[in-house]
Formats: C-alpha cells, sequence, structure tokens
C-alpha cells in the first residue's frame, strides 16, 4: 500500500536514513521503534513529504501504486496520508470546533465531535477553546488524536503519540489507535512506549539509519531492549 | 437617543460607515446604554444613564470629550462609541477624558471608520483614568478605505489606580492601513493590572508604528503587551513594546508576532525591558518571518492547499 523505497536522507555531512525499504500493508498497524537520533522522525517527514524532507531525499516512495515522491504534503494528504507531529503547532483564534472540522468535514454535528473528544478523555468545554497556546501539551496532543479519528485517514503516522500525555491515559491512545484501525487505517507510530509497540501486528527497529531488525512486536522490542538499551554504538551500524 | 435634527443625514452616512466597521446601530440608538456618536468634529448624538456624565467641547478642529463615570458603577453593556469623519478630504483631532470611579466596571466599544477618505489625517488622544478597584476595558476597531489614505495617529494613556485592571484592544484588519502611529502607555499602581493588544493587517505601501509601554509602578503590578502585524506587498511595520519593571513583585511580559508575506516588506521589532526594582520580573517574546512551517504543514496534512492554509493562519491570528 505504502513502499518506500531506497530512501536515503544527509542532513549536511551526516547521514540520517541509509538505502531504507519497506512496505506498509494495508490495515495493518507498525510501531517504529529506536533511541534518539536514529532518523525515525526523519522518515515520517519523507513520508509525509514536509518541506526540507521533500525532494532533498534520494529514492521514491509509493503510494497505492503511485509514486508520490514528488507531492506536497497537501496532495498526499488528499490521498489519504497524514501525520501527527510529536509537538504540534498552535494557533492563534482558531476554535477546537473549527479545527476539528477542517479538509471537508464542516458539517459535522456537534454531537459527533464531542463524541469524539469524549474518547480522547477531553470535554465539551473544550469545544470552543482555542487551539493556542492556553492548551497544555497533553491536551494539545488528545485534540490533534481527535482530529486524525474524524479524518479517518487511509495512512496515519503517529509521532510519538504518547508524548506529552501522562501514564495514566495510555488506555486512551491505544483506543485511538484500535479505532483507527478497525476504521480501515493503516497506522504507523513512532514510539519508545513498549504498550503501543506491543498493540502494533509488526515493529521496526531503526538504528543508524537502517532497519535493523523487523518482525513481531514482541521480537523486535526485545532486540531494541537487548541491544539499544546498553548501546555501545549509538548511531553507527553494528556493521562498522 | 435623540439625534439632532440638523445632524440627522450625516448621521444616516455615518450609522452605515458604522455597520461597515462591524458596529450594530441598533446598539446605539438603545436607551439603556451609553452611546457616542461623533462625525468629524461635531457629537451628532449621545446617550447616557444613571451614573455617568458626558461633556463636550469643539475648538477649532478639535473635539474634546469627557466621561466620567461614578464610584462604584457598574456599567454593564459596553459604552458604543460611533467615531467617523466622511470628508474626502481633512483633519479630524479628538481627545478623550475618560475618568472611571472607585470600584466602577466599564468597557467601551470603539468603531472608528472613514469610508470616504481620500488623504485624511486623524489624530486621537484619549486619557483614562482608572481609579483603584475598577474595572477598564477598551476596544477600538478601525475601517479605512482601501483606495484612499489615512494618516493615523493615536494614543492611549492610561492611569490605571490600586488594584484596578485595564485592557486595551486596537484592531485595523479589515481594510488598508494607510500610515499609522499607535501609542498605548499604561501606568500601573499596586496590584493593578494591565493587558494591551494590537493586531494589524498592513498592506502595498502602509506604514505602520506601534509603540506599547507598561510601567510597572506598583508593588505586585502586572502588564501585558502584544502586538500581531501581518505585513505584506510593500508594507512597512515597526513594533517597540516596553516594559518597566519599577516596583517589587512587579511582572510584565511583552511579546510581538509578524508574519511577513513578500520580499518588498519591512520589518522590525525592538523589545526593551528595564528593570528597577531587583524583585521585578520581565519577559519578552518575539518572531518575526514568514509563517510558521509547522502551522502551515499541520493544516496541509489535513488536506487544507498552501492558499487555504495561510489565510486560515492569518484569519485566526488577527481574531
Amino acid at each position: 500500500m505504502l513502499e518506500i523505497k531506497d530512501i536515503s536522507y544527509c542532513a549536511g555531512n551526516r547521514k540520517i536514513l541509509n538505502n531504507v525499504s519497506f512496505t506498509f500493508e494495508k490495515d495493518k498497524t507498525y510501531a517504529i521503534l529506536g533511541n534518539n537520533g536514529v532518523g525515525k522522525s526523519t522518515l515520517a517527514r519523507i513520508i509525509m513529504g514536509t518541506e526540507g524532507y521533500r525532494n532533498i531525499h534520494t529514492g521514491k516512495i509509493f503510494f497505492e501504486g503511485k509514486d508520490i515522491s514528488e507531492l506536497k504534503v497537501d496532495q498526499r494528504a488528499r490521498s489519504g496520508i497524514t501525520m501527527i507531529w510529536q509537538e504540534p503547532a498552535r494557533f492563534e483564534g482558531i476554535s477546537v470546533r473549527d479545527y476539528l472540522t477542517l479538509g471537508g468535514k464542516e458539517n459535522l454535528s456537534d454531537e459527533s465531535i464531542l463524541k469524539t473528544l469524549s474518547s480522547v478523555g477531553l470535554n465539551h468545554f473544550y469545544l470552543f477553546r482555542k487551539v493556542d497556546k492556553t492548551l497544555s501539551g497533553g491536551e494539545r496532543k488528545r485534540i490533534e488524536l481527535a482530529s486524525v479519528m474524524i479524518i479517518k485517514p487511509k495512512v496515519v503516522i503517529l509521532d510519538e503519540p504518547d508524548s506529552g500525555i501522562d501514564m495514566m491515559s495510555n488506555s486512551m491512545i491505544l483506543n485511538v489507535i484500535d479505532f483507527l484501525r478497525s476504521n480501515g487505517s493503516t497506522v504507523i507510530s513512532i514510539t519508545h512506549r513498549e504498550e503501543i509497540a506491543m498493540l502494533s501486528d509488526e515493529a521496526l527497529l531503526l538504528c543508524a539509519g537502517e532497519i535493523y531488525a523487523y518482525g513481531s512486536p514482541q521480537s523486535v522490542s526485545k532486540s531494541y531492549k537487548d541491544m539499544c538499551d546498553s548501546c555501545s554504538h549509538i548511531n553507527i551500524p553494528l556493521s562498522q | 437617543m435623540r439625534i439632532d435634527p440638523n445632524y440627522s443625514k450625516e448621521f444616516e452616512y455615518i450609522a452605515r460607515a458604522y455597520e461597515q466597521a462591524g458596529g450594530k446601530v441598533d446598539s446605539l440608538l438603545t436607551k439603556d446604554m451609553v452611546s457616542i456618536i461623533i462625525s468629524g468634529d461635531k457629537v451628532l448624538g449621545r446617550n447616557s444613564i444613571e451614573g455617568v456624565t458626558i461633556d463636550y467641547k469643539t475648538e477649532g478642529t478639535s473635539l474634546k470629550l469627557w466621561m466620567r463615570i461614578a464610584d462604584n458603577v457598574k456599567i454593564l453593556k459596553p459604552v458604543h462609541m460611533c467615531v467617523g469623519f466622511l470628508e474626502k478630504y481633512g483633519e479630524q483631532n479628538l481627545e478623550y477624558f475618560f475618568d472611571i470611579g472607585c470600584n466602577s466596571e466599564v468597557s467601551f466599544l470603539s468603531h472608528c471608520s472613514f469610508p470616504n477618505a481620500q488623504k485624511i489625517k486623524h489624530s486621537m488622544v484619549s486619557h483614562i483614568l482608572a481609579r483603584s478597584g475598577s474595572k477598564v476595558g477598551y476596544e477600538d476597531i478601525h475601517f479605512h478605505n482601501e483606495e484612499g489614505w489615512v494618516d493615523l495617529n493615536t494614543d492611549y494613556l492610561a492611569d490605571v489606580g490600586t488594584g484596578s485592571s485595564y485592557s486595551t484592544r486596537f484592531r485595523l484588519t479589515k481594510t488598508r492601513v494607510g500610515s499609522m502611529k499607535v501609542l498605548m502607555n499604561v501606568d500601573l499602581a499596586q496590584d493593578a493590572k494591565a493587558f494591551l493588544e494590537t493586531k494589524v493587517w498592513a498592506k502595498k505601501d502602509d506604514k505602520v508604528d506601534i509603540n506599547e509601554i507598561v510601567n510597572l509602578n506598583g508593588k505586585g503590578s502586572s502588564g501585558i503587551a502584544k502586538t500581531y502585524v501581518i505585513a505584506q506587498d510593500e508594507s512597512q511595520a515597526k513594533v517597540v513594546n516596553e516594559a518597566y519593571g519599577n516596583a517589587p513583585y512587579s511582572k510584565g511580559h511583552i511579546e510581538c508576532t509578524e508574519i511577513v508575506k513578500g520580499n518588498g516588506v519591512e520589518v522590525s521589532t525592538i523589545p526593551i525591558l528595564k528593570v528597577k526594582n531587583e524583585l521585578a520580573e520581565l519577559t519578552h517574546e518575539a518572531s518575526v518571518g514568514r509563517i510558521n512551517a509547522l502551522q502551515l504543514e499541520t493544516l496541509m496534512a489535513k488536506g487544507l492547499t498552501e492558499e487555504e492554509a495561510t489565510e486560515l493562519i492569518i484569519r485566526g491570528f488577527l481574531t
């Protein structure tokens, strides 16, 4: 469904991704694991086509058989790919209600929006709050999760969906991922949290810009713990 | 409100301009509300309620207006001020003196419009005395002219008493600016609070000059001064925001955000923080540049085009 082929990306002289190839299949959930700086978020941005990443990497991205490597973020979004950033942007003067109905969801009823907000742990008071600096990091992240639940994309990349959200709300994040999967979304979660990885169908371990391990979340998580917890070669491939 | 019969035609024009600027004419005419209608150097009509006195006098091309609100008066509905200048050329000079009594509450909503301006000059100085324990809000919305040129010079000078709170907001976002100089200066006594905010959208060869000053003179006083400017085409914007921590436990924050669209603009922001008391605390935040890429891409990731996302961000920014 979503194929990344021979993706390499350099920041200055530093190689962040090195010939990464992988195919994400329809209706599956994936976890991408790896220490800080191994290229997880870079890979997410390349898939989404954000500025500074699109057209700068080598390799190709195919979505539903079409080469989308040259498409801009909005074009990729309209074809069904979306993303939640690790630290989502704030917007002056835009209400939560208006924000959640962007992208053609303007006719959504308040009742339906409230139901979605409730599933991410936010009550009706949030409907007319602004998506600005008055929200905490966790509240902002919850609104972003509500947004993708409304969009129901074909592919969603969640860059550290749990960051900024308290540990007590783990089950909420798992429920959101479950909701997305049951609505036919392919979910790619970048995470350090084992519970989120375990919910995935498959997991990838990135190390030094390469896929170091791939398989069941249990086996990849074990590799991550065994290899990365006591890493003596941070971001230098073992082969070197 | 009774409109002077000599000015009924002028009132019609002013009312039309007022509505164009976002005001509601019905509000001006309601009996239980305080309202004032000014055209050029004339007061076309005014309405008052118990506890509020309004006086005025014309001197040459200048209009001076005094409003006194007695102690312990809470005005529940905003005081509506409809200000306009219908001429194509000329000058309008206004000077207001607002005296808000102890423990009184009032909010002013002023709409200022120049629908026919070709080349006019508008000067306004507003002196606001917020006596102790009072709450005062002042919102000034300007509506200029896309074709003509307005030379605007407006000062909001506030003296805020012990335990009082004061806010002033200036908006010029619906039409082009012309040339504007806005000065907001607030002096805060003990435990007084202030919030100053200016939002402007500069286009073509508009010139914007904004200076917001917070003087934290009283112990425990606090103030925030914020400026938002969108500058496009060949417009120029200069923002200087200042905070002076002159008293212990005073807190001040100044903030300026300028979004630039186009290569011909020239914008600057200068924050000035000066502490004269070691227990004062001042902070500032500023950003000047194009629309934040993360904001744009977050919206684009929901399917909005770059143009749609830009428009939404600007609209929200100026709300």
